[in-house]
């Protein structure tokens, strides 16, 4: 029986230390963004979207994820670029906040980039650009640097 | 043992207790004005089946109390004394309702149920000796207790085949029948041996290995039956058995048995006589031993005739009483006469003839059985339903009148009922829906098209039939009468009146209505918000009421009634109505007008009351005037997807008026397209489709269009200028318009082209999505396209 719960401990352990300092990155216009991997549910491709009216324009409609129905963000227009069409390296990301599901529709998906605590920092405090209150804070890899999302301004911030 | 789950049976335990404190409410609320024996009996038993459950769960606080209420009514059930203060007794027996329910609260929470039912128990005893004061019969009361119910108890021995069985040296054999569908038959029996086990020694049980799996089904059909000694006396042991969960019947033996001699004639013309004599002595062996009859040999065709001519002579012996045996043999089929007789022994058999006190007219009981029998089918229809009403709930756990226990036994066959998690009914929905789009998804394959396929398309009609079939079956397992949401209503009005002082009256139409029981759910809050405003803010005062010309009484109509795919549930007071001035002005206050003050209507501005914060009450009470309940109402209402509305006439009254949709789920649609999207609008708001000519169109001078039509006006709205869509349809004359109705009103809306009827179930918006106006939900279509629903209302408020 102990034995048991040790296994089961440890297997707590492994999931945790799975997703912990993880992060998916993608990229819009070239810019390189980290999103942290517990809240991505999936990643999929572009989709027929449904528009939905009296809805701010970065909302771009609904989709449907094999019966449920999920409303998708597009990035850009959140970051308030330019609109770019749609191509095979589009992605939706299903992601899933406070019960909340949306898809966020991103030109490119990266990979998941194991960044450590010591790695991240702060944004600068200067804000310069619009797109920063939607930023946490920055990590450093090597010699990239990856923007991390705050989710909750990102999905909620009017 | 081992398997013993207290948890499942906790669920059980807490499922049957809320049952049965909402139907004591109800009793109680009812016989508030003087209860009849009926009422007194069934709240008796009530508390007594709340005292054994909870006893057995170990809820000692809950058990105290239900058996203060018992000892009550138990008062009043013996004595039925005069000159009792109702209101009093009301209110003490519905703070014993409220502790428990504060119980269950806490116990279905998973916190202890730690409530203090010492003071209440004082007050109940206290009022109880005063009653008994009143009633002239002092401390003998409680000596007379044992005398009186070991006379009800008597009758309920039933001597049946364990008889044979009767182990020597036992001085008690017991047989118990469980609920049917109660579950854990086994552990159940277990259970009840662990509460006796103090009491009685030397048990043999039947079957032999209690918690074994196979004795589950043997205790299911057969029953539970066990032989002891014990010091107890037969009452004892009656009250001890009395307290099992779920006990359906029970027989307990001690010995003497009675021998009874019967001569039965059939009516003449019913033929086979032999037959039905021998379905009647089968019958008989269910609780007789020993029986003789005459002619013997029942199955031989000789004996029709014996039977016809001399009638059928039978004698047995039994322990039920000369009442329970001669109502047995009473509901034989075809039954002419019966001539039933108690004889002292096997050899006064051929005594005599000696008729006591029977032949009763026959006819006249077998009208009224009959009668019985053809109200509990009208009956049966409405309660084939979820939520299980609480009739059938009722069942007594015990029976101490042999009445109800023959009532019982008539009344099983009707009982089909099953209770069914709603998660279950609920994932049953959900398939439906998944299979509603697999069908649409099939038939309308995009495969198929330009295909001549008569057979495909003959089996594809018949599976849509067999599958709108099985989607109304579903449909209506969901159905739950408004009844018991409604009775909630009567304990809210007759708190007030009593803190408020005010004398209302809640009328109560149309209870039997069927709503969605997802719907239900979100009924009870904004009924509850909206008959406290009535009591609160629209009756008035009984003194002010008699200045103003109206009956001191006020009333408050509680309706509810069916309306094409909608139930219409209105709450009407005769009270002082709304106060258009100041809810005008407190609009103003508020900021919540929109237009010029010139152009509000009295209707619109009743509206207001629906926002937040706005209560024209100038003084809180501890029941309304903060302003939050209407606002809550309208959210539950929303979440529904229906619609209130208020109409009131100043010193008339007031009345509310809800919509709410029969069933949430699945809708008939017309498919229609805009843009380069496809909406769907629900039939029933459709009135009418048809093309129109521009010569039929013109604009008034602030740019609205409008539409003759047959002589009538109609307002235009078109889709894309509606939702700020692009569409390529513009001109008139080559879209549809789709005259949409609500509430009276008429809207032509403009749309690109029709698409088809469709069966659409509805999907709610993601909430990360804001309530979009003309929008109320989505759906999938076939090709796994999403498709909008409209809501139609969203065009007319503007």
């Amino acid at each position: 029986m102990s034995m048991e719960n040790e296994q089961v401990d440890m297997d707590l352990v492994l999931e945790e230390d799975t997703t912990k300092d993880k992060y998916l990155t993608f990229e819009i216009d070239s810019e390189k963004y980290g999103i942290d991997i517990s809240h991505v549910i999936e990643i999929i491709t572009i989709c027929a979207i449904t528009w939905v009216p009296e809805t701010p324009d970065f909302l771009k409609g609904v989709i449907n994820l094999r019966g449920s129905i999920i409303p998708v963000i597009d990035a850009r227009l959140r970051f308030r670029k330019p609109e770019k069409e749609y191509d095979s390296l589009t992605c939706i990301i299903v992601i899933e906040y406070e019960n909340y599901k949306v898809g966020v529709i991103v030109d490119t998906v990266n990979e998941v980039m194991y960044i450590p605590e010591e790695s991240v920092s702060l944004p600068p405090n200067a804000k310069l650009k619009y797109q920063n209150k939607f930023i946490k804070s920055i990590g450093k890899v090597d010699a990239d640097v990856q923007l991390l999302l705050d989710v909750d301004k990102f999905l909620f911030l009017d | 043992m081992a398997d013993f789950s207290r948890e499942s049976m906790l669920d059980m335990f807490i499922y049957e207790m809320n049952q049965l404190v909402e139907q004591l409410e109800q009793l109680i609320i009812q016989g508030e004005q003087g209860y009849s024996m009926d009422d007194i009996n069934e709240i008796f038993r009530i508390m007594h089946t709340i005292k054994g459950s909870a006893a057995m769960m170990l809820y000692d606080n809950v058990s105290k109390t239900a058996h203060s209420a018992e000892d009550l009514f138990f008062f009043l059930r013996e004595e039925n004394p005069q000159d009792v203060d109702y209101s009093t007794l009301t209110d003490l027996v519905l703070e014993c309702v409220d502790f428990i329910k504060n119980e269950l609260v806490k116990i279905e929470a998973g916190e202890d149920s730690d409530g203090n039912p010492t003071d209440i128990i004082a007050r109940v005893k206290a009022f109880l000796s005063l009653l008994k004061g009143e009633a002239g019969v002092p401390e003998e009361e409680v000596k007379k207790e044992p005398e009186t119910e070991p006379k009800a108890e008597e009758k309920t021995v039933q001597n049946n085949e364990i008889s044979l069985e009767l182990r020597n040296g036992a001085d008690y054999t017991a047989k118990i029948f469980f609920e049917e569908d109660c579950e854990m038959e086994s552990v159940r029996a277990f259970t009840l041996l662990q509460n006796l086990k103090d009491y009685i020694s030397n048990v043999t049980t039947v079957p032999e290995d209690v918690v074994a799996d196979s004795s589950e089904e043997i205790i299911k059909k057969e029953g539970f039956s066990f032989s002891f000694n014990s010091d107890k006396t037969y009452e004892e042991l009656c009250e001890l058995i009395q307290q099992t969960v779920y006990l359906k019947s029970y027989e307990l033996l001690s010995g003497e048995l009675k021998r009874y001699k019967a001569v039965l004639f059939f009516e003449e013309g019913c033929e086979m006589e032999n037959v039905r004599a021998y379905t009647v002595i089968h019958n008989l062996q269910e609780y007789c031993t020993n029986i003789k009859h005459e002619p013997e040999d029942v199955i031989d065709e000789a004996a029709t005739e014996i039977i016809r001519k001399n009638g059928f002579k039978f004698s047995f012996s039994t322990g039920k009483s000369y009442d329970d045996v001669s109502k047995e043999l009473y509901s034989t089929v075809f039954l002419k006469a019966l001539d039933l007789e108690e004889i002292s022994d096997d050899a006064d058999e051929q005594k005599s003839e000696s008729k006591e006190k029977t032949k009763v007219e026959i006819k006249e009981e077998k009208k009224e059985e009959t009668k019985a029998k053809e109200e509990k089918k009208e009956e049966s229809p409405k309660t084939e339903n979820i939520a299980l009403e609480p009739k059938t709930e009722a069942k007594p756990a015990a029976q101490k009148k042999p009445a109800s226990a023959a009532s019982q036994k008539k009344a099983a066959p009707t009982q089909h009922m099953i209770s069914v998690n709603i998660g279950k009914l609920d994932q049953l929905l959900n398939l439906m829906g998944e299979l509603v789009i697999a069908e649409a998804m099939t038939t309308q394959n995009p495969d198929l098209e330009g295909l001549e396929l008569e057979s495909f398309n003959k089996s594809a009609r018949q599976l849509r039939k067999i599958i709108n079939d099985v989607q109304d079956t579903v449909m209506s397992m969901r159905m739950v009468s408004l009844s018991t949401t409604f009775f909630k209503m009567n304990r809210i009005v007759r708190d007030m009146c009593k803190n408020l002082g005010k004398d209302v009256h809640l009328e109560v139409v149309g209870e039997e209505t069927e709503v969605d029981k997802n719907i239900i759910e979100h009924l009870s809050d904004p009924l509850m918000h909206i008959i406290r405003n009535s009591v609160d803010h629209g009756i008035e005062m009984p003194d002010e009421r008699k200045a103003a010309g109206k009956p001191e009484k006020g009333t408050v109509l509680l309706e509810a009634r069916n309306a094409g795919g909608e139930v219409v549930i209105i709450v009407k007071d005769d009270g002082q109505g709304l106060d258009t001035q100041k809810i005008f002005n407190k609009a103003k206050e508020n900021g919540l007008l929109k237009k010029p003050e010139s152009e509000y209507t009295e209707r619109e501005i009743h509206q207001f009351i629906f926002h937040p914060g706005l209560s024209t009450n100038d003084k809180v009470t501890s029941y309304s005037g903060r302003g939050v309940g209407m606002d809550v109402v309208m959210n539950n209402i929303e979440i529904v997807g229906g619609t209130i509305s208020v109409e009131s006439e100043l010193g008339e009254g007031t009345t509310n008026i809800l919509k709410i949709p029969l069933t949430l789920a699945i809708i008939e649609g017309m498919l229609i397209k805009m843009g380069g999207a496809k909406y769907t609008i629900p039939i029933s708001s459709i009135q009418e489709t048809f093309k129109a000519k521009q010569e039929q169109i013109f604009t008034d001078p602030d740019g609205n269009e409008m539409l003759t039509l047959r002589g009538d006006v109609f307002n235009i709205v078109r889709l894309y200028d509606f939702f700020n869509a692009e569409s390529e349809v513009q001109n008139i004359e080559d879209g549809v318009f789709i005259m949409l109705e609500n509430e009276g009103q008429h809207v032509c809306l403009f749309v690109d082209e029709l698409i088809g009827e469709q069966q659409v179930v509805v999907k709610t918006m993601p909430s990360y999505i804001k309530k979009v106006r003309g929008i109320s939900g989505c759906t999938l279509l076939g090709n796994g396209d999403i498709s909008l629903i409209i809501d139609v209302v969203g065009f007319f408020d503007k």
